[in-house]
């Protein structure tokens, strides 16, 4: 036997400590779930990924490639998303959300001025995908399936790619700049592009599909649909696309002094504004309130602050012309009835408040419609493209995405489309049968402790100013200043991933949380755990979870 | 005081009282104790009287204890911790941080008259009380630390007097630092420890720490409770430097008292079917008295 210290019985060194781990009935768990903002973005754009990057590090060009692993246009969606990732944020209850989409533009840009390029997931493949397009959902399925090696070719009927991004969007909101170098950008990655290549009519459908692998359909939706009302067909009424793609083509339309346009879209929005740019007295015709436009609430905020002229409850019957030139509208009041078959109130004319309006353009931003020439493919309501849950048209291996799927939706909604038709495509050339459909749970204020978060500001954007603005079609926003988004990433909550606040590292009364000596990330000591939930509890960003025992 | 500003407010982490004790899942004291040790460093002795500290950290042969320990009878280890230092002093030794750690009924109740002691003949020890509001150890009896209205195995209508005021006892001895503390905001908890020792003569420290058994709580709320026990008013946290109260905390938002009673099992007979009784006004009278006092 061993020869022990005086006075001691036992050698304390051997002493296995009591193991009080078998106490327990929950476990702590570190759980991967989903972020508000995340859950909310069209598409599926890791919000919290990136600004946890910029907020740790500060660093920019890894934000960018974070932010890049899902959307291929940060700057572009930078400036023109609606940000419904700011309405999902958990910060909304607490003070006030993120300026998610400030620090994504910031980000963008910045990518953009250091030349950062995309990486390669995957080396070369012989497989090939046609992609009809050039639009958001084009080019996202195209940059995810050239990421994972495909042979792509792009064809974009117009001159130039961009889709609607090029020929919808006005300049002062999205520069002509930021969109061709990022699309330059994603060309990089090996992308064929052929322009001025209709599908359909200069390359036949069952050619695209009978030299490619799949065929991936962004049609986009780019004729503008009228109200047919009589009159309308006279040299100086315009749909709202073709206005705007009038514009952006670069060339000069003659207004006149007064402008109607009818519509409360986006596409109405952004048409008065071009006409304020141009110098017409504009006013939007609309048959609801304010309330139903379905534009982006900043939009109309925006156009109001420009003096653009609202008329609700207005609805147009008719185009009086003189000479082959419409020279006004007569217009009925509407009231507001019980809602319709979309939600909206539905409205109806009053008798006898028929009024005359003057006019020297009328522009019909009243909705859009798919170019369907020389594609017969299955439609639902006899207006969009079919697809499946994976996105598959009735065509075997030809699949569809963006707003002639989905109807008029956002860019990022576009670009969401995209992404998913991507990995569909990849799955439908590889034969994987398993959905990638699934996701984990979303975290939601109810579940945070905010307790641990400080109240703070947050990140206003400044316009310039109003009669600087309408003399021409520079940027509204100017670039914003680094350090302040990285001051404004500091702000997010970090949903559902640790960023080591250290709370369950000292709260433990047990010391069952241990810093793991490979991660440096904070790991639990099962043997001594008690299964109190301390941590689950004062965890600020339900990142632990308690959960039954394995 | 020959401290930094820096080394008062580091967090201190050491595990110098480890994992393996038989505390009951989220108990406070077993983690208020660990703070107060990572606080004073190796350098340090404990000397701790009877009560669930001891009775949980200290079995033979696996103690928590990673530092010279002490175990006294449950009156005397203000006691005990004087005969040390005052050993340490004739040996010439030093200088090494003692603390002397009791829980309520050991500090307000049968060891008051060696704490006293103690504070009066200027021993150089610091003294900790963990606060549990009852004598959790021997199964939840009253002591003079029993909040008014609670509920213990004797007092079973609810306790009719007043929390002693310990803090403002060990004030009128003189001793030069007198703190009180909660265990949620572990920093202040231990720049309190790391002042304190840095301090010549008697101090006391009076820590707050929720028992999910005797108060009748999930385990995880033990934080929670803490929390809500200052920012009510019922648990001011000040310091008394040289008899002047200062450094007193601040309520950020006020929360009526019913928020921290309402969780908590001895207070439930205080609520017939969901709505407050008499007490409760009385209790809001308390933390209101407190928040005047302290101006908190």
């Amino acid at each position: 036997m061993e020869k022990l210290p005086l006075g001691l019985a036992l050698d304390l060194r051997k002493v296995v400590p009591y193991k009080t781990g078998s106490w327990r009935t929950l476990m702590p768990t570190n759980i991967t779930s989903m972020p508000p903002c995340t859950h909310s973005c069209p598409a599926g754009n890791d919000v919290r990924g990136f600004l946890r990057v910029l907020a740790e590090k500060g660093d920019y060009e890894e934000a960018w490639h974070v932010l890049t692993r899902t959307n291929p246009l940060p700057g572009t969606c930078g400036r023109v998303c609606p940000h419904p990732c700011e309405v999902g944020c958990n910060r909304r209850d607490f003070d006030a959300p993120l300026a998610i989409n400030c620090a994504e533009r910031a980000v963008g840009d910045y990518g953009l001025d250091q030349n950062l390029e995309h990486k390669k997931l995957i080396a070369a493949r012989k497989e090939k995908v046609a992609v009809v397009g050039s639009g958001p959902a084009g080019l996202s399925c195209a940059f995810h399936l050239a990421k994972r090696g495909f042979q792509v070719k792009i064809f974009e009927a117009a001159g130039e790619p961009g889709g609607m991004m090029r020929y919808g969007i006005p300049s002062y909101r999205l520069p002509n700049y930021i969109l061709k170098q990022e699309i330059e950008n994603i060309l990089k990655l090996g992308i064929e592009l052929e322009c001025n290549v209709k599908a359909g009519v200069n390359i036949p459908m069952d050619q695209l599909t009978r030299e490619y692998n799949a065929v991936f359909l962004g049609l986009g939706a780019q004729m503008g649909a009228s109200i047919s009302i009589p009159g309308e067909d006279v040299e100086n009424v315009y749909t709202g696309v073709d206005f705007l793609k009038q514009i952006n083509h670069g060339k000069y339309v003659e207004l006149g002094r007064d402008v109607v346009v009818i519509g409360g879209g986006n596409t109405a929005m952004d048409c008065a504004r071009v006409a304020k740019r141009l110098g017409a007295n504009v006013s939007v015709f609309y048959r609801r309130t304010r309330m139903e436009m379905p534009a982006i609430t900043a939009e109309i905020d925006e156009a109001m602050e420009e003096r653009i002229m609202f008329r609700y409850h207005t609805n147009p019957v008719k185009i009086l012309s003189d000479e082959g030139r419409a020279i006004g509208v007569l217009c009925v009041q509407m009231e507001l009835k019980e809602p319709d078959a979309s939600g909206r109130a539905r409205p109806i004319p009053i008798d006898g408040s028929e009024a005359v309006y003057p006019a020297d353009t009328v522009i019909m931003a009243t909705g859009q419609m798919i170019d369907y020439d020389g594609i017969d493919i299955q439609k639902v309501d006899d207006q969009w493209i079919y697809t499946s849950e994976l996105q598959m048209t009735n065509l075997d291996g030809v699949f569809a995405g963006g707003d002639a799927v989905i109807g008029l939706e956002t860019v990022a909604a576009a670009i969401g489309q995209g992404t998913r038709a991507a990995s569909f495509i990849e799955d439908y050339i590889e034969g994987n049968v398993e959905s990638r459909l699934s996701q984990p749970p979303v975290i939601y204020s109810k579940d945070l402790n905010t307790y641990y978060y400080e109240k703070s500001k947050r990140f206003t954007k400044e316009a310039v100013s109003i009669h600087r603005r309408l003399k021409g079609f520079q940027e509204i926003y100017p670039a914003f200043d680094h350090e302040e988004i990285i001051k404004e990433s500091e702000r997010c909550f970090s949903c559902g991933l640790c960023y080591m606040c250290q709370n369950c590292y000292m709260y433990c009364p047990d010391n069952a949380v241990k810093i793991s000596p490979k991660t440096g990330m904070f790991e639990f000591d099962l043997d001594f755990c008690k299964g109190c939930g301390l941590c689950a509890k004062e965890c600020p960003c339900h990142y632990i979870e308690m959960t039954l025992e394995k | 005081m020959n401290i930094s500003e820096e080394e008062l407010n580091r967090v201190e982490k050491k595990d110098l009282f480890t994992s393996g004790h038989r505390a009951c899942g989220g108990c406070a004291q077993a983690l208020a104790a660990r703070l107060v040790q990572d606080a004073s460093g190796e350098n340090t002795i404990a000397c701790v009287a009877t009560g669930c500290l001891e009775v949980f950290s200290s079995p033979y042969p696996d103690p928590s204890w990673r530092v010279p320990f002490l175990h006294s009878l449950f009156e005397n280890a203000a006691a005990v911790a004087s005969g040390v230092e005052a050993a340490y002093k004739a040996l010439n030794k030093g200088p090494v941080n003692i603390i002397a750690q009791g829980g309520d009924g050991s500090t307000a109740d049968i060891g008051l008259q060696c704490i006293s002691g103690m504070f009066e003949r200027g021993h150089n020890i610091l003294y900790v009380c963990y606060d549990n509001e009852a004598y959790m150890n021997t199964g939840v009896q009253r002591s003079s630390f029993t909040p008014y209205g609670a509920r213990t195995s004797t007092t079973p209508m609810g306790n009719r007097t007043r929390k002693k005021d310990l803090p403002s006892i060990a004030a009128a001895h003189g001793i030069p630092y007198v703190a009180t503390a909660t265990t949620d905001d572990f920093k202040d908890l231990q720049r309190k420890v790391k002042t304190a020792l840095s301090i010549e003569g008697p101090k006391y420290i009076h820590i707050l720490v929720p028992c999910p058994l005797g108060w009748g709580h999930h385990g995880e709320l033990s934080i929670e409770i803490s929390r809500l026990a200052k920012d009510t008013g019922l648990f001011p946290i000040f310091e008394i430097i040289d008899g002047k109260v200062t450094n007193v905390r601040k309520i950020p938002v006020k929360v009526p008292v019913e928020e921290y009673l309402k969780p908590q099992g001895r207070f439930r007979h205080l609520f017939k079917k969901g709505v407050p009784t008499a007490e409760v006004a009385e209790i809001q009278a308390i933390a209101n008295q407190n928040i005047e006092r302290f101006n908190l």
